[in-house]
């Protein structure tokens, strides 16, 4: 008996190593291109990072299918990291060091910022889902990129709207903020803080929220006794909706805005009436969309996955591809396929045309803010309608927060 | 003074799904000496399974709850038969542990089934709140309240006057004297884990229709709860529904009245903060019975 | 019992080594250890290194739970506890990493101490749930105690130094990591030993007894603690020194379970145990990932399942674990040894 358990040990040892060792050791063509990925699959942010990290899957099949980075494939590495920053860590050592890729499509902004410092002395391209302006300045993070306007930019354009639609002339405006108490909830509040005082917006109040709760109440009884005319909610959907259902049970006239993976076409349908007339910043177009970059998308889409609906998550992770598949092609031509030259590759993208997807991206060596344009759009009977466009100035003092 | 009104009434509604929650977690405990750290993950089972039941047939939404009680009961006989049974005897913490381990195995098959993304959920009450006094109250936290106001009766009766729940009393009491007197050990055992899964799948569907969409975070809540099934003592129905209500009281006066003071997210802790205090005083929670340990 | 085993003296009777064999084995296997650097890639480097944190910090919390009986959730806690110390001392003074770490530890042993106060009256679930808050209450400090700790953002750590040497890459690392590693689990087999230790064991067999015997209880218990969290909080420290940059994010409450998850797979109260737990719990991923990942790559289409199934199957094996081996892998490496003791005349 005994020593039946003690063979079945050494047999399922010996069978996972040699599975181990298969997985391993599947040899590469040389004609193809290793880009990693590290994705949130199944963490606390897998309900975004799943159609992201889907949408970054089929654009890289969409880009090999179509004549690949000028005739060689591109191998997607991807990983799951679980919103786990020291998972996301030994995943990039891993991707870095043993599969050799030459640039990462990442995900959220704590591990993101976690390894800054290893992509700038790895010279590996890091282009991340996290939009966190810290990520912008070239002198501080020169191997950091994203593909929309950061979240400080993008607070600041619904600040604007929140001016322009501000019509009584007694007073300025009231604000409240809403954030978790986390690296991506925090990220945009300090330019938030400042571009209200700059600009005759009264920052009431700010109110912070864990990462999973259902009840908002307590916090929204705080605004109220502020009374905020409008407050901007930077958390992720769930939270946006806890939020905004709380809100109309108290009655309140507060109006409210979402950040990038608050507002979707998640958000409508999950708080329902208490999401209309909700505002929230679009960087990237809803799915489906009436611009000329859709057609291709949604095309694949529909030919992928039959059965599932799109999201503007899924477009993000296309136009993602997008960008940084011309990059490769560049860095390509330029017979510089490595680390620094997609990088070089990267920053002479200029006003490069995403057919609408998002705004036009242009990176320079000195600064990386992507684009400065932030639709604003609306809910309006459960469809995500656009109500305003804001560009923000490249302001020098601006770049990297 | 309307704001402490709101806090409080706010905190009482709300701790009445805490105490929902937390029956399950004392009536496992209760007969078998198990705290089940997967009690959020059969809560987002619960409303997963309710939401399939509804958005795949035409299955109406009574038919649908009953549907997912009997599917709760039935999992929660198969969780206790394969995993917790072979467990019996075992020290506090392997115990705790297998707990855990089964958590992430029902979080990794309702993301396998239905994916990670927010599915909204069926409006089961009208959105519109009910005034209390001043106080509005959403529907779904007004049916919580009920739902426990039952509970505690049916429990309280359960454990008094049935036959099962008189046989569940003596199992936690000795297992050894309950097995002498005839009473199938294991019966109790399973029959207390689905009557825990049950009442985390009514938690589950309150949670989900209060939320108005499911997702795995909604797990969270059994974390969350932990302190209140040990705040009011890990082996009292009435415990867990006074430990409930006092921790959703005691985070809403917190969040109301602190929060501003200290800069936020005080909330979350003062239920952890509080409940070492009081434990300090009482170790074995406000209603626990107090284990007089003879050498 | 095998043939000739016999002792005549208590010396004999208490040595780390029954044999001068299993001295040399050991000594091997150290030796074998300090090459791995030449011919690991920096991947498995990285693997080993956590390992070998891992390894202090299970063998600090079986100190405290397997060996002394006080359930502790709030691990993750003081790991974070020492990490910081470690940033501050480091990035505010740049103090030498050998002052670093002793530093680190003790900061997270006093801090564990205090967390173990409420042991003089509660037990069980009712103490792990004050640990549990304990995290909480760390969590909390950490995200606002922002002129210490750097709020969300977090810190950077430089570099771990000693005089001129700057440990850098993960193979230097490697070698700052596993004398510590080495030295701490000598100290743990020898700590039960001493009456210190003895006393530990007693107090989870039966407290009252343990009294009755003069044994001070709450001495040792918060002695417990202390020894434990300095343990805990030095992985920490190396933490901090690997990723160099740490936040509040760094450590959920899920690293705290994944160490308990250790010492019980590994086994409770056994310092081998905690070893092999730790090489158990932080290599599964690691494979569990090469797997999915060969999948995935095999059927591109059932990736997000692939990710799901890595995250059940390892909750299934602490489970399968616990059920079909309750007493861990050192009771099953206990086994397989005395296996090949009689090979081939098993009986």
């Amino acid at each position: 008996m005994e020593s039946v358990q003690v063979r079945r040990s050494f047999i399922c040892c010996l069978a996972s190593m040699i599975l181990m060792l298969a997985g391993e050791g599947r040899g590469q063509p040389n004609a193809e291109i290793k880009v990693g990925g590290i994705f949130d699959l199944t963490g606390i942010t897998s309900d975004v990072g799943k159609p992201f990290a889907q949408g970054v899957r089929d654009a890289t099949q969409w880009v090999n299918e179509h004549g690949g980075i000028n005739g060689k494939q591109i191998k997607l590495v991807e990983v799951d990291y679980g919103y786990k920053i020291p998972e996301a860590v030994a995943a990039y050592k891993r991707l870095v060091n043993d599969n050799k890729v030459i640039m990462i499509n990442g995900w959220g902004t704590g591990d993101t910022e976690a390894l800054k410092d290893s992509v700038n002395k790895d010279r590996v391209p890091y282009i991340s889902a996290s939009f966190s302006g810290h990520l912008t300045d070239p002198s501080k993070t020169p191997y950091n990129f994203f593909v929309a306007p950061s979240y400080s930019d993008q607070l600041r354009a619904w600040l604007s709207w929140v001016k322009q639609d501000w019509k009584q002339k007694g007073r300025n405006p009231k604000v409240a903020f809403f954030y978790g108490d986390n690296a991506y909830g925090k990220a945009p509040i300090e330019a938030g803080r400042q571009f209200c005082k700059e600009n005759g917006i009264d920052l009431v109040d700010e109110e912070i929220v864990p990462g999973a709760f259902q009840d908002a109440t307590s916090q929204l009884l705080n605004m109220k006794k502020k009374e905020a005319d409008y407050a901007y909610i930077n958390v992720t959907t769930t939270g946006v909706s806890t939020i905004l259902r709380d809100a109309k049970k108290l009655g309140l006239n507060t109006k409210f805005g979402s950040n990038p993976y608050g507002f979707s076409e998640a958000l409508a349908a999950v708080a329902r009436e208490a999401a209309e007339g909700v505002t929230g910043v679009m960087p990237h177009v809803p799915f489906g969309e009436n611009v000329p970059g859709m057609k291709n998308l949604v095309e694949f889409h529909n030919r992928q996955h039959p059965n599932e609906k799109g999201d503007a998550l899924y477009v993000r992770g296309w136009s993602y591809v997008m960008v940084w598949s011309e990059a490769l092609k560049r860095a390509d031509k330029a017979k510089a396929l490595t680390g620094e030259g997609v990088k070089a590759a990267l920053e002479t993208l200029q006003n490069f045309d995403l057919g609408g997807l998002t705004a036009n991206i242009t990176y320079t060596p000195s600064d990386h803010r992507p684009s400065t344009k932030t639709p604003i759009y609306m809910i309006q009977s459960g469809k995500l309608v656009k109500v305003a466009e804001f560009d923000m100035p490249r302001k020098q003092q601006w770049l990297g927060m | 003074m309307e704001f402490f009104l709101q806090l409080v009434i706010n905190g009482v509604v709300i701790g009445s799904i805490y105490a929902l929650v937390a029956l399950g977690f004392v009536i496992i405990y209760k007969a078998s000496s198990i705290l089940n750290f997967a009690q959020g993950e059969l809560l987002v089972l619960g409303a997963y399974i309710c939401l399939a039941i509804t958005s795949s047939g035409h299955v109406p939404l009574p038919a649908a709850f009953v549907l997912t009680l009997l599917f709760a009961a039935t999992l929660g006989v198969a969780l206790e038969r394969v995993i917790l049974r072979p467990l019996i005897g075992e020290p506090l913490i392997s115990v705790i542990m297998v707990t855990l381990g089964l958590s992430s195995i029902l979080r990794a098959i309702v993301q396998g089934v239905w994916g990670t993304d927010t599915k909204p959920f069926p409006a089961v009450f009208p959105s519109d709140p009910v005034m209390v006094g001043p106080v509005p109250i959403s529907r779904g936290y007004l049916w919580s309240v009920g739902c426990v106001a039952v509970l505690l009766l049916v429990f309280t009766s359960f454990f008094r006057h049935a036959r099962a729940g008189i046989a569940m009393r003596a199992t936690a009491f000795s297992q050894q004297v309950a097995l002498s007197m005839g009473i199938s050990v294991r019966r109790i055992f399973a029959l207390s884990w689905s009557i825990a899964a049950v009442v985390s799948a009514i938690g589950g569907i309150l949670l989900g229709s209060i939320r108005g969409g499911v997702d795995g975070s909604l797990a969270f809540i059994g974390l969350k709860v932990v302190p209140v099934a040990i705040l009011g003592g890990l082996d009292s129905v009435q415990g867990a529904i006074v430990g409930g209500v006092v921790i959703g009281v005691l985070e809403n006066l917190s969040g109301g009245y602190l929060d501003p003071i200290l800069g936020g997210g005080v909330k979350e802790i003062a239920p952890f903060v509080a409940l070492v205090l009081i434990l300090m005083v009482k170790p074995y929670g406000l209603f626990g019975k107090v284990h007089i340990e003879r050498v | 019992m095998r043939c000739g085993d016999f002792r005549t003296t208590y010396g004999a009777d208490m040595a780390i080594f029954e044999t001068s064999f299993a001295r040399g084995c050991v000594g091997a296997f150290l030796l074998l250890l300090a090459i791995v650097p030449v011919f690991a890639t920096t991947y498995w480097l990285d693997v080993v290194n956590r390992i070998a944190i891992a390894v202090i910090g299970a063998v600090g919390l079986n100190i405290l739970t397997g060996f002394t009986g006080q359930i502790s959730l709030g691990n993750a806690a003081f790991l974070a506890v020492g990490a910081y110390s470690t940033a501050a001392f480091s990035s505010r003074w740049n103090l030498p990493c050998l002052l670093v770490i002793p530093m680190s530890g003790l900061i997270a042993a006093l801090i564990g101490m205090a967390f173990g106060i409420p042991s003089l009256r509660l037990k069980g679930l009712y103490l792990a749930m004050a640990t549990l808050a304990a995290h909480f209450i760390v969590e909390f400090t950490a995200v606002h105690w922002e002129a210490v700790t750097g709020g969300v953002n977090g810190m950077s750590v430089p570099a771990a130094r000693l005089f001129s040497l700057a440990f850098e890459s993960d193979r230097s690392l490697f070698y700052l990591i596993l004398p510590v590693a080495v030295l701490l689990v000598f100290f743990a087999k020898n700590l039960f030993r001493t009456k210190v230790g003895k006393a530990f064991i007693a107090i989870r067999d039966q407290d009252i007894s343990a009294e009755v015997m003069g044994v001070n209880v709450f001495k040792h218990k918060l002695m417990s603690f202390a020894v434990s969290s300095f343990y805990v909080g030095v992985a920490g420290s190396l933490l901090a020194y690997q990723a160099r940059i740490i936040s509040p994010e760094n450590f959920p409450l899920t690293v705290g379970i994944d160490y308990l998850g250790m010492i019980i797979i590994g086994g409770m109260g056994s310092i081998l145990g905690s070893i092999l737990g730790a090489i158990f719990i932080t290599l599964l991923p690691e494979l569990l990932r090469l797997l999915s990942g060969a999948a995935g790559g095999v059927f591109p289409g059932l990736v997000q399942l692939f990710a799901s199934i890595k995250m059940g199957v390892f909750g299934l094996a602490i489970v399968l674990f616990l059920i079909f081996e309750p007493d861990g892998l050192a009771a099953r490496w206990r086994t397989i040894k005395n296996y090949w003791k009689l090979y081939p005349f098993s009986y």
